[in-house]
């Protein structure tokens, strides 16, 4: 019996029980609806996050110091050992392009003329390559030793009066006084830069190392600041080496291209000079506190294998449901057999050989096992549509675990009536037009 | 009319052993002749529906031989014998066994496709039989929508479709009441008289007197075989009268072919 005529026949016999077709059904549907719907989420939020780095920030090497230990993402148990002299020192060693301190100064409020709204997020102080020229909608970069300050949309619509250009801004640090800078610049987005910041859409104002963070270190006589993610950091006054000398949380620099060689050179040609006697952070280095370089990339690739194990956790999960599902098939299938015996026995009567038989069923078991995947596809798409959309993340469909889906479905089916199929084959037709 | 034997049983014994031995046939020889009507008559427990498996390709003996279609059934493989029992049997129970959810056309057409027909080729086929038993117009009915009499034609028809050696017919008219059992023993008659051979198991002397000959099975084997004299030419047996009204077989001959046509050239 060719293929086409078992498809048929099968179909038929499935349409007979739609009810009970569609519930044996649920388990793949529900299987595969979840696997496809985070792997759908997994892929955008692994788009969006990979999106986010541009170009220019691939150049970019991010380093802090910290226990060699410390566990977690960019500026973990970071401490401020990094000079002013040091930063210049690492800008002039070779394969590094440039390099700047990164600090956040904590802040209560900034007010656009006589309205005010809190600000708890802080400045950023750092270079003025940070804000890469391509990441500029409006304005220039900051100067290094002026009042000047870039600002990202969400900060400048955070007033009734949109803050443009050339706008005076007064920010009210933490302990208490004022500072005025002007808007040279606005971003074309409200997301972090950098995964210093963090890469979630947030009111932020990027201002000059110096003026700011300088005038703030000498002024408090502290070296650091905080990134304002709640690490511990704040300690550090006890170390009086310079005095009213700002000592910066991190580093950022700048390869001469983006290839992973010139990464690498920079990368060790700034750790070596941070390490020898020459530089102030040697100071303070030590066994339990060693400097780390890490590329945007390389940051992301941890939150990307937080992001596999949960991924690899659902698809488990899926497994299981998968599982389940193929047992109700098989169990179905079995119900059926027995169901059927007289109808088996009449086809084998009529000419029908074992092969035939088997392949009635297993087509059956196929069917309900693909309609599950197709259904459960597309209600996975669906749910990570939804899901992606919420997040406003960009939509990937991972179009390869699609095909997975329905080849799944294919041999779950196959698995499933895989015995009943084969207990319906070797029926004996005598016993079975006996069969009431 | 000299005639080649349609299937043949060799001092046949069926044993069934569940504890005590049951020889459910005891040394049983018979010769079916093409185009014949054989009878088999017996008390509950004489062993005629063995017998009908065994000639039906659906068992296979304890001693001797069972042969069909010029072929060994005992000896055959599985396979074998179940191609045997799609191409060269046709079987019609009493409790007419159709698919339930295949209409009366698909039902006589499914032995066509176990044997690989395509399947505009198995629809007229199975439509022509269909007509020749009166029912061309109850094609689309699936079979809980035709009467007793009426399924029990599509089993017929069914049982015709791949033009086999021999129709294998256990108590057939068993469930069916006076009338249709009429009118489908003489859609039998008609078959017959158009080259068939029947073998039919009944426990009803009316029934059996149709035949050409009686085989009386007591405890396995065969009492006695009564001849009825009805002359070996099948095509006396048919009632002239009945013939003409639901006959299929005058306009079907001339234009399709009987499902005998094979047969007869064969007997040539
Ligand atoms: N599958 C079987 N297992 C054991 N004994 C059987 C089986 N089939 C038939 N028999 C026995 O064989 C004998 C003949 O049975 P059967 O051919 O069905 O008789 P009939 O059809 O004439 O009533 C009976 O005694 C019956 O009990
Ligand atoms: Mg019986």
């Amino acid at each position: 019996m060719n293929p086409l005529e078992s498809l048929r026949l099968s179909w038929r016999s499935i349409r007979g029980h739609k009810l009970r077709s569609a519930l044996t059904t649920l388990g793949i549907v529900i299987g595969i609806a979840a696997v496809i719907a985070f792997v759908t989420l997994g892929a955008s939020l692994q788009a969006g996050i990979i999106g986010d780095i541009s170009p220019d920030d691939r150049r970019n090497v991010y380093g802090w110091a910290a226990d060699p230990d410390t566990e977690g993402g960019p500026l973990a148990g970071a401490q401020p050992v990094f000079t002013p002299d040091d930063l210049d020192s690492v800008a002039s060693q070779p394969d590094v392009a440039a390099a700047y301190g990164y600090a956040t100064i904590q802040t209560q409020a900034i007010s656009n003329g006589n309205e005010t709204v809190a600000q708890g997020n802080g400045l950023i102080a750092t270079g003025p390559s940070y804000i890469r020229e391509g990441r500029l909608a409006e304005g220039r970069q900051f100067e290094r030793g002026d009042r000047e300050a870039v600002v990202n949309p969400a900060a400048a619509n955070q007033f009734e009066e949109n803050v443009t250009i050339g706008d005076e801004l007064t920010v009210t640090i933490l302990g208490g006084e004022r500072t005025t800078l002007e808007v040279v610049g606005i971003t074309d987005t409200s997301e972090g830069q950098s995964p210093f910041e963090g890469f979630e859409s947030s009111p932020r104002v990027y201002v000059p190392t110096d003026p700011y963070y300088v005038e703030q270190a000498a002024g408090l006589g502290i070296g650091g600041g905080s990134d304002g993610s709640g690490n511990d950091t704040g300690a550090g006054s006890e170390n009086g080496t310079g005095t009213g000398d700002a000592r910066f949380l991190a580093i950022i620099i700048e390869a001469d291209s983006a290839a992973q060689s010139d990464i690498d050179a920079a990368r060790e040609s700034a750790t070596a000079y941070l390490e020898s006697e020459q530089s102030d952070a040697s100071e303070l280095l030590g066994d339990d506190l060693a400097v780390t370089f890490q590329t945007s990339t390389e940051l992301l690739q941890q939150l990307q294998d937080v992001l596999a194990l949960l991924r690899n956790f659902i698809v488990g999960i899926a497994a299981i449901s998968l599982l389940v599902g193929s047992i109700g098939i098989a169990n179905i299938m079995l119900v059926s057999v027995t169901e059927r015996t007289r109808e088996i026995g009449i086809m084998k009567a009529v000419g029908a050989q074992n092969r035939d038989v088997l392949g009635l069923f297993l087509t059956e078991a196929v069917i309900l096992g693909v309609i599950g995947a197709i259904l459960g596809t597309g209600l996975g798409l669906l749910g990570g549509y939804l899901g992606a959309q919420y997040i406003d993340l960009p939509l990937v469909y991972p179009l390869e675990y699609v095909a997975l889906a329905i080849g799944v479905g294919v041999l779950v089916g196959i698995l499933a009536g895989l015995y009943p199929a084969w207990r319906a084959a070797r029926t004996d037709p005598i016993d079975a037009l006996r069969y009431e | 009319m000299a005639r080649e034997t349609a299937v043949a049983l060799e001092n046949v014994r069926k044993t069934y052993r569940i504890g005590e031995p049951v020889h459910a046939l005891d040394g049983v020889s018979l010769a079916v002749p093409r185009g014949s009507y054989t009878a088999i008559m017996g008390p509950s427990g004489s062993g005629k529906s063995t017998l009908m498996n065994l000639v039906g390709c659906l068992d296979t003996p304890t001693a001797g031989e069972v042969v069909v279609g010029g072929r060994p059934v005992g000896e055959l493989e599985d396979r074998e014998r179940t191609r045997l029992r799609g191409t060269e049997v046709g079987f019609v129970f009493q409790t007419f066994n159709l698919m339930p959810r295949l209409n009366a056309l698909e039902n006589v057409a499914l032995p066509q496709l176990f044997q690989g027909i395509d399947r505009a080729e198995r629809r007229e086929r199975a439509r022509d039989l269909l007509e020749r038993v009166g029912l061309g117009d109850r094609a689309e009915h699936l079979p809980n929508e035709l009467s007793g009499g009426q399924r029990q034609r599509v089993a017929l028809a069914r049982a015709l479709v791949n033009d086999p050696a021999i129709v294998l017919a256990d108590e057939p008219s068993g469930n069916l009441d006076t009338d249709t059992e009429a009118d489908i023993l003489d859609l039998f008659d008609e078959f017959h008289a158009a080259g068939t051979t029947m073998l039919v198991v009944t426990h009803e002397r009316h029934v059996a007197d149709r035949a050409d000959r009686i085989v009386h099975l007591l405890d396995g084997t065969i009492e006695r075989i009564e001849d009825l004299e009805r002359g070996n030419d099948g095509g006396s047996a048919v009632d002239p009268g009945r013939g003409t009204e639901t006959t299929p077989d005058a306009d079907a001959d001339s234009e399709t072919g009987s499902p005998t046509g094979r047969r007869e050239a064969d007997s040539e």
